[in-house]
């Protein structure tokens, strides 16, 4: 009778299947590397022709493991991921297809040197955002100084109305973000855009550390990289210090949209890993201007709600009257203050990519500090000037919709077709507020394993980073994204890219 | 614990039960056809009766191509308890409450959910290897059971999933039963030979033989399908095991038990523990068995009424 292991099925599939689709002949990691071609801009590992210190032990390791082993576990991996049930959901057609979503086994480096310098512009940049959140659902100082131009915030579809006036537990609106920066052709990293309502990725960034433990322990353990998997812990401690209700233990939730999500791997495990209930909104009920969830033992109230849903799903009352997945009369209970909401709702004011443009501005304003990270140059088109400067140089610009995400509704101009630019310059004419622009950066590149080759690729860098009542904490790391196809410059998983395990080293 | 969740968790045990025993009543009547004895002909009528969706007359024309049989019960997604939907069903449920369950179950679920999904067991199927592709399937059903047992905490999640399986598992030899009693009467004589699907199907065949010396195989076969409490798929071994993870669910969620439900389950109870195999029979066996399983529905639908309500 056949008796498959448990275990060691994952590795059984992995060797059924062929090794060598283009390398017939046993290449070794040197000839590999004497192929690599770094791409024009920055590249991570390669100083011209000399590979930069951080990545020798790598590049050492790598060289002596050989170029079959290196082509299994990149097999391994993607079974590892698989078997894990690490997907996330692509939609076509009405029909929901699991993906993994591909991960590159070389890890992306960072100097510790490096990392302070980002570490340090994060917290700055988040510090004022919060205070700006704060400031925008108050008394709107930075408006009256004419800091920020009225109007820009009035026709933000994510302001608020609602909440204005809303205290929040210790006047904290960003717990959680995912502040996307990437590297210049200089080498200097650039905020490239802020994720401040319900950042998706970390679970991610846990999973590739957790596999490239399982692949390369030995490449792991003998480099010092910094921890990173008390991510759920600090967020644990962030979520319980918010409860409004002075109990010994108050109840926190996750609350998602449900399987159906893309990025509904991340919500259980989150819950796993945090050991709160996953709930959805079907779950819940509000009665008496206080939230309960409904469990075989009666009704239970719930003091903190992490929730993975967009504000305007979150109150049909409010927001979306069709919408199923919310909860009815949750605003009026935030309101009272019988419950925190994390992130806070509003928060969409702050990432507009349109007041994105105003966050160096903020700083200055908040802070009194010069910003330690520096924007990407933004172009904002209500200006004639700005307009007419990014009409006449298409072909050097990205035009990006100031409400779009995932690499939705862009325009990158060096590859789009004429139809394509009169098309958006149509559109920019006609709805200036709902577009920036923003000259075409090159970002630094990687060596990836693809197609039994190492090639190089563009990447960005996601750090996640938790603010609580203590303090700002950054996870050392973050999630490194991949352009897996060959000189395209867009990293969203739902365009095709891929991740890499971040390896912060001192 | 969230009603939704202890929906779940109940379903899934329901569902991977389920699909443990289709695994089982496929392989005997793979094997069993194989026989040319004198009741091969009944071979396939159970499993078609409880596990396809063929109406009577595509159930007598694929009676004697296996072939096609194992194709349908294992993987037709227009068959709604093929063991491909069967299996989509177990792991859905178990992905929407991973947050109770280990990481070892789950990968569990997942791997059969993925395995059953794979381009390689229709290959396996196509290219008549149908035994091993059932008894892979099953060994990782067992599997499944295993790994639950030595790695799930013990609490509410345990309790219901517990629950769910012996309800389950109750309810299967009761159809079980009942399939193999309708293709003949018992008013007359039975041997053993006649018995061999049921007793294999339920993994009870050596059991018997050990166990049971005297000459009337049907009274035998009664009592231990019924009544003998040391054989784990007895319906009074199901009823026991019910009787203990419910009285731990009603203890941790409402010790008063305003509904009752503790009273309704005693009443299934005691109608099998303080039956006896001549009195069953004086009733009539399928008359027994069809009152038992109505009163299981209705036991089932009040405890969903009181713990699974949340839509």
């Amino acid at each position: 009778m056949e008796r498959p292991t448990y275990r060691l099925f994952v590795l059984q599939i992995a060797e059924q299947q062929p090794i060598f689709y283009f390398n017939p002949i046993n290449m070794s990691i040197r000839e590999l590397l004497n192929d690599y071609t770094p791409a024009q801009g920055w590249d991570e590992m390669f100083d011209g022709s000399s590979v930069r210190p951080a990545y020798q032990p790598v590049m050492d390791r790598l060289a002596a493991m050989g170029f079959d082993a290196i082509q299994k576990y990149h097999a391994q991996a993607g079974e590892l991921f698989m078997s894990q049930g690490v997907t996330f959901t692509v939609y076509s057609e009405d029909e929901g297809i699991e993906r993994i979503f591909p991960f590159d086994i070389i890890p992306r480096i960072i100097t510790g040197t490096e990392w302070a310098q980002v570490e340090a512009g994060i917290r700055q940049r988040l510090k004022a955002l919060n205070k700006f959140l704060h400031d925008i659902y108050h008394e709107q100082h930075i408006l009256r100084d004419n800091i920020i131009p009225a109007w820009l915030i009035a026709s933000c579809p994510h302001y608020t109305r609602e909440v204005h006036g809303i205290n929040v537990p210790h006047d904290l609106y960003v717990h959680i973000s995912g502040i996307d920066l990437i590297r210049g052709e200089d080498g200097r990293f650039y905020i490239l855009e802020d994720n401040l309502r319900t950042p998706s990725g970390v679970s991610y960034m846990l999973g590739n550390r957790e596999v490239t433990k399982r692949l390369f322990s030995n490449l792991i353990n003998t480099n010092p990289v910094r921890m990173i998997n008390n991510y759920p812990l600090l967020l644990h401690s962030i979520l319980l210090s918010l409860s409004p209700r002075n109990v010994r233990q108050p109840m926190a939730v996750i609350l998602t949209p449900g399987v159906f999500n893309s990025a509904y791997y991340e919500h259980t495990f989150l819950a796993r890993q945090m050991g709160i209930p996953l709930v959805e909104g079907r779950d819940l009920v509000v009665s008496n201007h206080k939230v309960f969830m409904k469990t075989t033992r009666g009704l239970e109230q719930v003091d903190v709600i992490y929730r993975r849903i967009d504000d305007e799903f979150l109150d049909p009352i409010s927001f979306k009257p069709d919408s199923i997945l919310g909860v009815a009369g949750l605003l009026g209970v935030y309101r009272k203050g019988n419950v925190a909401i994390v992130n806070a709702m509003g928060n969409g004011v702050a990432d507009d990519k349109a007041v994105y443009a105003y966050v160096p501005d903020m700083i200055r304003y908040y802070l009194n500090e010069e910003p330690i990270l520096p924007n990407v140059p933004t172009y904002l088109l209500h200006d004639p000037e700005h307009r007419a400067h990014v009409f006449q140089n298409m072909e050097k610009m990205v035009i990006k919709g100031t409400n779009q995400s995932g690499g939705y509704g862009m325009l990158m101009g060096n590859k789009a077709s004429q139809e394509e630019i009169d098309l958006f310059k149509k559109k920019i004419t006609d709805n200036p507020r709902e577009f920036i622009a923003q000259p075409i950066i090159r970002l630094s590149t990687v060596p990836c394993f693809l197609d039994g080759k190492l090639t190089p690729r563009h990447v960005d860098l996601r750090p996640y980073a938790l603010c609580g009542p203590s303090g700002i904490e950054i996870v050392p790391g973050g999630l490194t994204r991949v352009a897996l196809k060959e000189g395209s410059l867009v990293v969203n998983s739902s365009q095709g890219g891929g991740s890499k395990d971040t390896w912060i080293i001192d | 614990m969230l009603s939704r969740s202890a929906d779940s968790l109940f379903w899934l045990n329901r569902y991977i039960e389920r699909a443990e025993g289709l695994l089982r009543t496929l392989h005997t009547s793979y094997v069993l056809s194989l026989d040319k004895g004198p009741y091969v002909n009944d071979s396939w009528t159970t499993i078609l009766d409880i596990f396809s969706g063929f109406s009577d007359d595509e159930k007598r024309r694929v009676e004697t191509t296996s072939a096609i049989i194992v194709e349908h019960i294992l993987l037709d997604p227009s068959n709604p308890n093929s063991l491909r939907n069967i299996l989509t069903r177990a792991r859905e449920n178990a992905r929407s409450m991973q947050d109770h369950l280990t990481k070892e179950v789950w990968e569990q679920v997942n791997f059969m959910y993925h395995r059953i999904n794979s381009n390689s067991i229709d290959a396996q199927l196509t290219s008549g290897n149908e035994i091993a592709v059932i008894e892979s399937v099953l060994t990782n059903c067992l599997l499944y059971t295993g790994i639950l047992e030595s790695t799930m905490f013990r609490g509410m999640s345990w309790d219901f999933m517990n629950l769910g399986k012996y309800i389950e598992r109750c309810l299967l030899s009761i159809d079980l039963m009942e399939k193999q009693i309708t293709i003949n009467d018992l008013s007359e004589e039975k041997d053993i030979l006649y018995w061999r699907h049921l007793l294999f199907s339920l993994s009870g065949y050596e059991f018997h033989l050990k166990n049971y010396r005297s000459q009337d195989a049907n009274q035998n076969v009664v009592h231990q399908v019924l009544l003998n409490d040391l054989f784990p798929r007895s319906v009074l071994y199901c009823l026991q095991h019910i009787d203990t993870y419910l009285g731990n669910i009603v203890q941790a969620n409402d010790p008063a038990d305003p509904t009752g439900l503790l009273r309704q389950f005693g009443r299934i109870k005691s109608s099998v523990a303080f039956a006896d195999e001549h009195m069953i029979r004086q009733t009539g066996v399928p008359q027994y068995l069809s009152r038992l399983r109505s009163d299981l529905y209705a036991f089932s639908s009040t405890l969903g009424q009181t713990y699974f309500s949340y839509a």
